[in-house]
């Protein structure tokens, strides 16, 4: 899978649960402290990323994901 | 003890002090009475008098000579050593040895009572049908049984007669003061029973009581308290002007600050402070400090309030009667609101305020939150928590209980046979959701409240996580054991599992104390069969079930095991032992980390907020670091580390050992 296209569809699964717009969404935004998740949202986008691309984020890696740029390494990276 | 009139001198020279007797001839003294320090008293009815030889210390360290003074006494009698100054009316009292009664309106006993023992307080249901009779042995099991098993009518009539047969050896038409109990500047005391080295402060009024105090623990009442109709264990402390009304209060408890409480009862190492109480039964720790807090018609345990808590039972039409379950570890945020009836599972925590009633008690360790109006469900979320940790940890250390006998029978672990009963329960639940649920759908309702689908997967991960640390907590404390004697698998087989393993039944949570429901079972059926005769023997057969917790529990573990691998016990091989070993320390590390991932949140930017207001970035760093100290060098984050550390080097070992088996 392309990087783009990871990226659009992180974009949209970080939009749904965040209930915020797509465009408010950039690659270096933290979730917590520019998107404002809380604790639940956090575990919300790790289930969102798991459902959307069909993968397991292990819990100890899912931690380190703290930006949206973050979650479209781990995706990549769960592709190689 | 040899008695004796007072000879014709003593009356002279207890005349001469201002002394009045309606009649000299009742007044009865202990050899080596000398009536040099009693003076300004009218006695009257039967008075026995003891020595008054020593002097007394008082809490500011004044000392003052044992005797009489300025007081009236009506049927007493007085012991060894007693300071009695400033009581316009002692009557119908007893007093042990030592007793100090000073600046004090009324302390009387009136008529036939039984100390508060025997009556009967309308907890977790308002509206009446689950009156508890409270008396100065009540431990959380026996109330939780007489107040949940309404059903069980045998059960009930049963506990009924042996507590009744128990209040009755407490009927007595004289109260009782204590060896070493001190009342200061109270205004009334009526039918109240104090137990040894009791401490009586400047309390306002108390009627109706016993106040259960030991030399080991005595009881404290302080200023401006009104209590009537109560029972206030040991080691218990009720003062800042509480109010007191139809409450039993168990051991170690704290009441005070205002708090206003009646109906209820209060177990072991409570708290209460500014709030009110209605109608609830606090279980074992349960904790409530702030102003607006109200705990209504509800049972609660190792329960922590959160401020402005609320419920409400209003929503009736034929009465209070709504209840509302918080099983164990439960917390509610500030201002919660919860409308009964509702059933929140273990360890879960709720916050905002939900207008619907539901049931959660399938998924424990949950949040409940309130999102645009609706109730939500997060199963599993509150498993990683520093609150939870941290809650674990501090129960056992914080238990106030100094007397020798100890009531209420807890058990702290906080994975056991019956949260992890639980756990498999929302784990099984939640895996049939996933299954039946489509992905376009949003949410599921379950019993009231909504969970998100996306949720459900990752939920159910969590929750199996738990159990293998479970298991592996519990394997592993075994192994450990085992460790040095063993050497064969066949020897390891045979000693660490148990042959006689019972059925995964369902576990109970008796307010604080746990036990299998076949156990309870038999309990119920030697009450119900009138094998159990008297309160002690009841509390004997209570604490017989309570010792027998890790067997039974190993029993369950085992049987879990089984369920989980498929395969019976003597067909363990090491290397699925070794399995359950890893197993177990990468789970266990997982939540480490996630716990550890919480506790960070403490020190990141949102924290900062409000630190080096008058500064730059480096001044609020600086200012916070001053402060809070940092992430590294908090002491909860260092010691999870450490065994986190601790577990990796453990689970080395048992691996190593279990390859060498033979």
């Amino acid at each position: 899978m392309e990087r783009s296209e990871v990226e659009s569809r992180v974009n949209k699964v970080v939009a749904k649960v965040l209930k915020i717009e797509e465009s408010d969404v950039s690659k270096d935004a933290n979730f917590i402290f520019d998107l404002g998740a809380d604790s639940m949202q956090s575990m919300e986008l790790v289930a969102g990323f798991e459902e959307e691309f069909n993968i397991e984020m292990d819990e100890d890696k899912a931690l380190n994901v703290q930006t949206v740029s973050d979650a479209v390494d781990f995706i990549v990276g769960s592709f190689k | 003890m040899s008695l004796r009139k007072l000879n014709v001198k003593e009356i002279e020279i207890l005349k001469k002090h201002e002394c009045f007797a309606d009649n000299w001839e009742t007044i009865s003294v202990k050899d080596g009475f000398n009536p040099e320090n009693i003076r300004n008293v009218t006695f009257a009815g039967n008075v026995l008098l003891g020595k008054f030889t020593d002097k007394i210390t008082f809490p500011d360290g004044l000392e003052k000579h044992s005797g009489i003074y300025n007081s009236y006494l009506q049927d007493c009698e007085i012991g060894d050593n007693c300071y009695i100054n400033n009581v316009a009316n002692l009557v119908r009292y007893n007093l042990e040895e030592r007793v100090v009664i000073e600046n004090c309106a009324t302390v009387v006993t009136e008529g036939t009572t039984c100390f508060g023992n025997g009556i009967e307080i309308d907890v977790l249901n308002e509206g009446g049908g689950r009156s508890l009779p409270i008396f100065d042995l009540l431990s959380a099991q026996i109330a939780y049984m007489l107040v949940i098993f309404r059903h069980d009518q045998k059960l009930i009539k049963q506990l009924t007669r042996i507590i009744e047969a128990y209040v009755n050896t407490k009927k007595a038409t004289r109260g009782s003061i204590g060896k070493g109990s001190k009342i200061l500047n109270t205004g009334y005391i009526k039918n109240v029973f104090l137990g040894k080295s009791a401490f009586v402060q400047n309390a306002v009024r108390l009627e109706e009581g016993t106040l259960a105090s030991t030399a080991a623990a005595p009881v404290h009442i302080g200023d401006g308290v009104i209590a009537k109709e109560f029972i206030i264990q040991s080691g218990s402390k009720v003062d800042g002007s509480a109010l007191i009304d139809r409450c039993f209060i168990g051991q170690g408890v704290k009441i005070g600050k205002q708090y206003s409480a009646e109906n209820s009862a209060f177990f072991a190492n409570s708290e209460g402070f500014h709030g009110e109480a209605c109608s609830i039964f606090a279980g074992p720790y349960t904790v409530t400090h702030h102003k607006s807090t109200l705990l209504i018609a509800g049972m609660f345990s190792f329960f922590n309030a959160g401020s402005g808590s609320n419920q409400s039972n209003h929503m009736y039409k034929l009465g209070p009667l709504h209840q509302g379950i918080l099983e164990r570890g439960s917390k509610t945020g500030s201002f919660s609101y919860m409308l009964w009836p509702s059933r929140i599972g273990v360890y879960s925590v709720v916050t905002g305020k939900h207008y619907s009633n539901f049931d959660t008690s399938e998924f424990p360790f949950s949040y409940i939150t309130e999102e645009e109006g609706k109730s939500h469900l997060t199963p599993a979320m509150n498993l990683f928590t520093v609150g939870t940790r941290r809650d674990t940890g501090k129960w056992p250390s914080r238990d106030r209980r100094k007397d020798q006998v100890k009531y209420d029978l807890i058990h702290f672990d906080l994975f056991n046979p019956y949260t992890v009963g639980k756990i498999l329960d929302g784990y099984n639940l939640l895996k049939s959701l996933v299954e039946k649920t489509p992905k376009k759908q949003e949410y599921v309702q379950h019993k009231g409240i909504r969970i998100k689908r996306l949720m459900l997967k990752t939920c159910s991960k969590y929750y199996d996580m738990a159990i293998c640390i479970y298991i592996g907590n519990e394997l592993v404390k075994r192994l450990n054991g085992a460790k040095n004697n063993l050497k064969s698998l066949i020897d390891l087989q045979e000693k660490l599992f148990p042959s006689d393993i019972k059925s995964i039944d369902k576990w109970i949570d008796l307010s604080g104390m746990l036990i299998s429901e076949n156990d309870l079972k038999r309990l119920i059926d030697q009450i119900g069969n009138n094998e159990i005769q008297t309160v002690d023997e009841l509390t004997k057969h209570l604490k017989f079930y309570y010792d027998l917790y890790e067997e039974r529990n190993w029993q369950w573990c085992c049987r879990l095991i089984e369920n989980r691998m498929e395969i019976k016990l003597e067909e363990l091989t090491a290397d699925k032992l070794i399995q359950l070993v890893k197993d177990w320390e990468t789970s266990t590390i997982k939540f480490n980390n996630m716990i550890l991932k919480d506790a960070s949140k403490e020190f990141d930017q949102t924290s900062r907020i409000g630190y080096g207001i008058d500064g730059n970035n480096e001044a609020v760093d600086a200012d916070f670091e001053a402060v809070r100290k940092s992430y590294e060098s908090n002491s909860f984050v260092i010691d999870l580390q450490k065994e986190t550390e601790v577990i990796s080097k453990i689970s080395k070992e048992l691996i190593e050992y279990l390859k060498d088996l033979t």
